[in-house]
């Protein structure tokens, strides 16, 4: 196996094949690394109910199969739980995860050799909170009654306990102001080809649908995570077909255009924008909880933002956000995950969205997606 | 009453302090809107420094340092060239970028200090006051 191969494959465990979806193949190749000793621990998401999960660190191969099931409504990054730990770990990663990593790793705080990731393809995740609401309110449903959820031809449907199958379309959904997080809407990373190896069910095609996962290839450390599933016996792959991957490429093109028309549509040029800055940051009560997600930052406890952490240096616009503005310009990855843990729901992403869009679009630096180092630290001494 | 903005200006220890203290010596005259804080290099001046001095009203920010190469510290001026420009280019974000400017001025050259705070009042002046300090608060 190599660089660059597409592969379709499936776990060759019969519980974790039901349990999980898309046949189950990225669990039993995280198992298999753990078991094999080609990692140390693994970061799994441990289920609590259909719409919340814990992401833990374990070296327990029966917790990493018993985690099979994917869930679109937990939307947490993984890269702030295995920084400054020094672990040889795999883990699975979302785009936005996987850009979160190499930026940690480009920061030391993270040996990207080490760190074995699996990128997943992502169409959004959706917060736990407006997914219930959502479930009351559009679906007529209780959420304790939701046994499963899944995305199919632009539909989210959930199923209830009971058996039945409730499904509306996305747009229509996000339309009322419910449905995917914001930043997932204007996001343009579907497929994460900064990932060791790429997965998700896009380009499955005939009796497979369902019960296989499409896999490519981007590096090294990809190919040695698969091919040591395959050799340890618990994953069997198969050459993807040609319309299989037309059919990827062709969504992939989709749903990035939709990103992009979202894009256009939440960032729309305005005149008075210090007002609407000052609005917005009115109510933060500097709690801080932005920083302690962002899963960029690595400045450590006592930073600089941080010393502004009084209303004194707030009293006409918040200094706090300011200087984070000014400091996440060219390392913000609009993961959206200070929007999700804003006790007073500012919609920081999109704030720190428009500091971040125009700085990256000028220097032409994205983020996370290789190794190139941020544009501040491209001073050339002694020229 | 006419306006008369507050400026606040960064001078670097070895070039634009003196460049700043020749200009006096040799009465150029300058405007006096300027309040001068002496720092050991343009490179000190972090983008923290600008943000609270414009928050707190200020309405233009003038960073001056050693011209390219004649920095004490060898490249710290570079640093500040790098800083500053990405610092304006999120500025603009807040419409502030015009409010904020980096000159060279060497120990020699009192002539030019005056003429860059000359420069710099008048755009300022022509720009109007710090928004922020009209926005009331407990409205």
């Amino acid at each position: 196996m190599q660089k660059g191969e597409m592969y379709v494959g499936w776990s060759t465990k019969e519980d974790v094949r039901k349990r999980g979806g898309s046949g189950g193949l990225v669990t039993s190749m995280l198992a298999a690394a753990l078991e094999k000793k080609l990692v140390d621990a693994v970061v799994v998401l441990k289920k609590i109910n259909e719409f919340e999960a814990v992401p833990i660190i374990t070296s327990d191969v029966n917790e990493v199969l018993n985690s099979a099931g994917s869930l679109h409504s937990v939307p947490s990054n993984f890269a702030k739980l295995i920084a400054d730990r020094n672990l040889k770990v795999a883990l699975p990663a979302k785009g936005c995860d996987v850009r979160a990593i190499i930026e940690q790793g480009k920061r030391n705080a993270i040996n990207l050799d080490n760190t074995f990731i699996v990128g997943l393809n992502c169409g959004g995740s959706m917060h736990p909170v407006v997914t219930r609401e959502m479930l009351e309110v559009m679906y007529k449903i209780k959420p304790e009654d939701v046994h499963g959820e899944e995305i199919e031809k632009g539909k989210l449907i959930f199923e209830t306990k009971d058996g039945k199958e409730h499904a509306i379309t996305i747009d229509e959904l996000e339309e009322k102001g419910y449905g995917r997080r914001e930043s997932c809407r204007y996001c343009t990373i579907k497929v994460p080809n900064n990932s060791d190896i790429a997965c998700g069910n896009w380009g499955v095609t005939g009796d497979l649908v369902g019960k296989a996962t499409f896999v490519e290839i981007n590096s090294e450390k990809g190919a040695k995570l698969l091919q040591n599933a395959v050799d340890a016996g618990y994953v069997q792959v198969q050459k993807p077909d040609e319309k299989g991957i037309a059919i990827r490429a062709k969504i992939k093109g989709v749903m990035e255009d939709l990103g992009k028309k979202w894009k256009g549509k939440v960032f729309v040029p305005m005149d008075n924008r210090l007002e609407y800055f000052r609005k917005e940051l009115e109510h933060c009560i500097d709690c801080g909880a932005c920083k302690t997600v962002c899963p960029t930052c690595s400045c450590g406890d006592v930073s600089k933002c941080t010393e502004y952490h009084f209303r004194g240096d707030a009293y006409k616009m918040s200094m706090y956000h300011l200087v984070r503005f000014l400091h996440l310009a060219d390392a913000c990855i609009g993961c959206g995950q200070c929007s999700d843990v804003c006790p007073v729901d500012i919609p920081l992403t999109r704030l720190y969205r428009m500091f971040a869009n125009p700085v990256q679009e000028q220097l032409k630096y994205e983020p996370g997606m290789d190794l190139r180092k941020p544009p501040y630290f491209e001073v050339k001494l002694n020229e | 009453m006419s306006f008369e903005p507050n400026i606040l200006t960064f001078c670097c220890n070895w070039c634009s302090y003196a460049g700043a203290d020749l200009a006096g010596v040799s009465r150029f005259q300058y405007p006096a809107n300027i309040r001068i804080i002496r720092v050991m290099c343009s490179g000190r001046v972090e983008p923290a420094f600008i943000l609270e001095a414009l928050n707190d009203g200020a309405d233009g920010v003038l960073i001056t340092g050693c011209h390219i190469g004649d920095c004490h510290y060898i490249d710290g001026n570079k640093n500040a060239e790098i800083r500053i420009n990405n610092t304006k280019k999120a500025l603009a974000k807040l419409g502030f970028d015009k409010r904020l400017r980096l000159e060279w001025v060497s120990a020699s050259e009192g002539a030019r200090f005056a003429e860059v705070v000359k420069d710099f009042t008048e755009e300022i002046k022509k720009l109007g006051p710090n928004p922020v300090k009209e926005v009331k608060i407990n409205e």
